[in-house]
């Protein structure tokens, strides 16, 4: 009866350890169902859905503020790349958010400028996790 | 008393099978086995592709798959770079402005050389490629070097791989220089990390994928890819050399990518023409 019991209870428990959510895991949830400007409880606590660059976008749209996040970018980007994990598409959205600062755009800069800071940042995150995980799919 | 020790014993065996993993998986300078490597993505494919013949694999998707294989074997009969390896024979035999040629620079006078690259040069401390050498023996004649990825390189390399088919690739990791082996690894890492805006790992089509639809594409396996390069691809209209795939699969998953005959280029072309060894030369290739 012990056994059985036991049994049960383990077969029960196991999938909700070895399935708990991380926090990431339930921003992407519900980024990829509601997009930006949604709010989630995870573990108790309310998040948003929003990426930080795109917070990071949400100030005046002046040429200073826009000149300063598309140097964030630029920078951050330039780590992607020392690492060899620049996405394809990331120097054009410089490009475009330079010449969007010179049209004196800069909402749309800013806009630009925080899109090529996510890239980099999760060209950076990819590597980190490449450094950890490449081998797991090495057939054996 | 007993739960705890079947517990405790259950834990430990879950321990030791993530450790077994992580050690098998030849991830380190310490642990990393080229020639296990190499059976184990043979062993990947026999299961994967049962029917399929190793020898087969120098075919790429044509080894795989019927339909492909058909109209593969009806271009065959009228090589698309055909041409090609003709005036990559002229241009190998044409005297530089200092009268020597090509021949001067290679082993047996770059006849039937092909299955030797890449290799491991100890003196220079680096993989060096085919091409690599073709421009370097340029160079040492006082001629400008080629461009890496088609015309003329591409030319010269595909009669220098004429000239070497069906020889066994035969590559080495000397074991007296630990760079060597470091070198593979890196291809080999390469090879199997995720990367770009689309997240994908060479090995995530060329292996998971291989065979498997991606739009209108059927990625090839990735035993005995580097076999018949260079190759007349059709979507390209010409020749061009294994870099310059490597280059253009790296874009696809939305990358940057890196320069053809980088370091990073080369380790991994030391890795995957190793993965090959024990199959032959069948270059030039034409592929979709």
């Amino acid at each position: 009866m012990k056994k059985t019991l036991l049994l049960s209870a383990a077969i029960l428990l196991t999938p909700t350890w070895v399935m708990a959510e991380t926090l990431k895991e339930a921003f992407e949830t519900h980024r990829a169902m509601y997009g930006k400007d949604h709010t989630f409880t995870w573990q108790g606590k309310e998040y948003s859905t929003n990426h930080p660059e795109e917070l990071e976008a949400r100030v005046e749209p002046t040429q200073g503020n826009a000149t300063a996040l598309l140097e964030l970018a630029k920078a951050e980007n330039k780590k992607a790349a020392s690492v060899g994990y620049e996405w394809k598409l990331t120097r054009g959205l410089l490009k475009n958010a330079e010449a969007a600062i010179k049209e004196g755009e800069y909402q749309r800069a800013l806009n630009l400028a925080a899109q090529a800071k996510y890239h980099a940042r999760i060209g950076i995150e990819q590597h980190a996790y490449a450094e950890k995980n490449w081998q797991l799919s090495v057939p054996q | 008393m007993k739960i705890i020790k079947t517990l405790s014993l259950g834990v430990g065996l879950m321990a030791v099978a993530q450790f077994t993993t992580a050690a098998g998986a030849g991830n380190t300078i310490e642990t990393v086995d080229p020639e296990a490597d190499r059976m184990a993505l043979q062993n990947f494919y026999k299961k994967r592709f049962p029917d399929t013949e190793l020898d087969d694999y120098v075919n790429g998707i044509y080894s795989v798959d019927a339909a492909s294989r058909a109209q593969w074997e009806e271009l065959e009969e009228f090589p698309p770079y055909e041409f090609a390896v003709e005036e990559g024979e002229r241009l190998f035999n044409e005297p530089f402005a200092n009268g020597k040629t090509y021949a001067s620079c290679f082993a047996n006078d770059g006849v039937g050389i092909r299955q030797n690259y890449p290799y491991w040069n100890k003196q220079e401390g680096t993989v060096k490629t085919l091409e690599m050498e073709i421009n370097e023996c340029r160079e040492k004649n006082g001629e400008k070097p080629l461009k890496w990825g088609k015309g003329e390189i591409a030319r010269i390399s595909a009669y220098m791989a004429w000239t070497s088919r069906d020889n066994v690739f035969d590559i080495k990791i000397p074991e007296d220089d630990p760079r060597a082996l470091a070198a593979y690894l890196e291809g080999k890492k390469f090879f199997y990390s995720k990367r770009g805006q689309l997240n994908l790992s060479c090995a995530n089509c060329h292996l998971q994928g291989s065979n498997v639809r991606i739009r209108a594409d059927l990625p090839s396996p990735a035993l005995g890819h580097v076999s018949h390069f260079p190759v007349f691809r059709s979507k390209w209209g010409e020749l061009g050399t294994l870099h310059r795939r490597y280059k253009g699969c790296h874009k696809d998953s939305r990358s940057k990518p890196q320069e053809m005959q980088s370091d990073i280029y080369r380790n991994l072309e030391y890795f995957q023409t190793y993965m090959s060894n024990g199959l032959v030369v069948n270059g030039p290739g034409a592929r979709k």
